[in-house]
């Protein structure tokens, strides 16, 4: 692990390096605030969990304005379930909106996926069946979740431990469908893409290169677990409890090869906390793998000028 | 039958095991009780078993999950409105 005087060079660095202001930042959580506050030097956001906060008492949200005045604050919506044949719900959209007045961040993005159906709560994020039916009814609500927050969400592609039934569409071919029909952004989550490529039979970095890289953003790094199918066989859990596995840096150094933008690359961590400076120490390791990825770029700009 | 349909089906057999466990025992006759076109059934009968099996499960620790944080939130809301009553103050954390 990086400490010290040492983690200050790793960063100075990877930041001389990395030319194309790149930010990395960590997602907020109430748990790691004082490691957070001890630590803005080497933070560059947070991203807040926008749901958390929909139904907080006022003075809740004015402790997170407090925190986007002095932090740059992304909001990440969790429970709206955009990609889905069935139109959303205005109520949803008119929290996110309240919120985002609220708060003033620096954007705003949800998950490429549906969270009910016919009446039911899933509880979580599920992938809909890949198809032109959910492309449209994707675009759709995107559409008009645009129109009520006055800015577009950036779109994040979620794992799944099921291969989604109904499917017509790859999804490399479904992501980039909805990502073309709706003009949204990427938030491009690399440990979704190396776990559903281990569960489901694909190269993560293939799966990089079919997507529309300068539609990338944003990124989420996590870690995960392996369970156990009833099979007897493993699957990939994408439970943000672990820390973030090699592969996904390689992921990141890719994706910021491939990247035209500046990105925003969060970690995220949602329990089985470790100390700060393990968190730091793979805030830092990220700022690595885009100096090395955009090291690529330069050179191959380079070589084709 | 809509893609809607589709989607209400999905979520039913994510979220009922009972539903679960009679699709597993019979695809096509489930999918087509829910209205479901013999292009759907016949694309539900390709189900990757095993992750619907992982993802359900998946699912259910979820829902459980916010159900218990449900639950607190609820006892806070409660211990807040009788503090307010009782004191005629707002209660602070």
């Amino acid at each position: 692990m990086v400490v010290g005087a040492e983690a200050d060079a790793v960063v100075a660095e990877a930041k001389t390096m990395n030319t194309f202001a790149d930010k990395v930042g960590l997602g907020w959580r109430s748990d790691l605030a004082a490691g957070i506050f001890s630590h803005l030097d080497r933070i560059d956001l947070l991203e807040v969990v926008a749901d958390d906060f929909f139904d907080a008492p006022r003075r809740e949200v004015r402790a997170l304005q407090t925190l986007a005045a002095q932090v740059p604050v992304v909001l990440h919506g969790v429970g709206m379930g955009l990609a889905s044949s069935v139109p959303i719900e205005n109520k949803c959209l008119e929290r996110m909106a309240r919120l985002f007045e609220q708060v003033r961040p620096q954007f705003w993005s949800e998950h490429l996926a549906f969270v009910r159906g016919g009446g039911l709560e899933i509880g979580h994020l599920a992938a809909p069946p890949r198809s032109l039916e959910t492309v449209e009814g994707a675009a759709e609500n995107l559409s008009r979740a645009a129109a009520l927050v006055g800015t577009k969400p950036i779109m994040e592609n979620i794992a799944t431990l099921i291969d989604p039934p109904g499917s017509t569409l790859s999804e490399s071919a479904w992501i980039s469908g909805i990502l073309a029909s709706s003009d949204c952004d990427l938030l491009l989550d690399l440990h979704n893409v190396y776990a559903n490529g281990l569960n489901h039979g694909y190269d993560p970095k293939a799966f990089l290169r079919q997507i529309p890289a300068a539609r990338f953003q944003a990124i989420h790094i996590a870690g995960g677990k392996f369970i156990s199918a009833p099979d007897g066989t493993q699957r990939l859990l994408d439970d943000h409890l672990h820390d973030v596995p090699d592969p996904v840096f390689d992921l990141l150094e890719e994706a910021a090869a491939l990247s035209p933008n500046p990105l925003t690359v969060i970690l995220e961590r949602d329990g089985a906390y470790p100390s700060m400076d393990c968190l730091l120490a793979q805030i830092d390791l990220a700022r690595r793998a885009l100096a090395r990825g955009r090291a690529r770029r330069t050179v191959a700009e380079e070589v084709f000028v | 039958m809509s893609a809607r349909a589709f989607e209400a089906f999905l979520t039913r057999i994510y979220v009922d095991a009972a539903a679960r466990a009679r699709f597993k025992a019979n695809p096509h006759a489930e999918a087509r009780s829910a209205g479901l076109s013999d292009e759907e059934c016949a694309a539900l009968e390709n189900t990757d078993w095993v992750g619907l099996e992982m993802a359900a499960r998946s699912f259910a620790h979820k829902r459980d999950l916010k159900r218990k944080n449900h639950v607190r939130i609820s006892f806070k809301n409660v211990l807040r409105n009788l503090f307010t009553a009782f004191s005629g103050r707002p209660y602070r954390h």
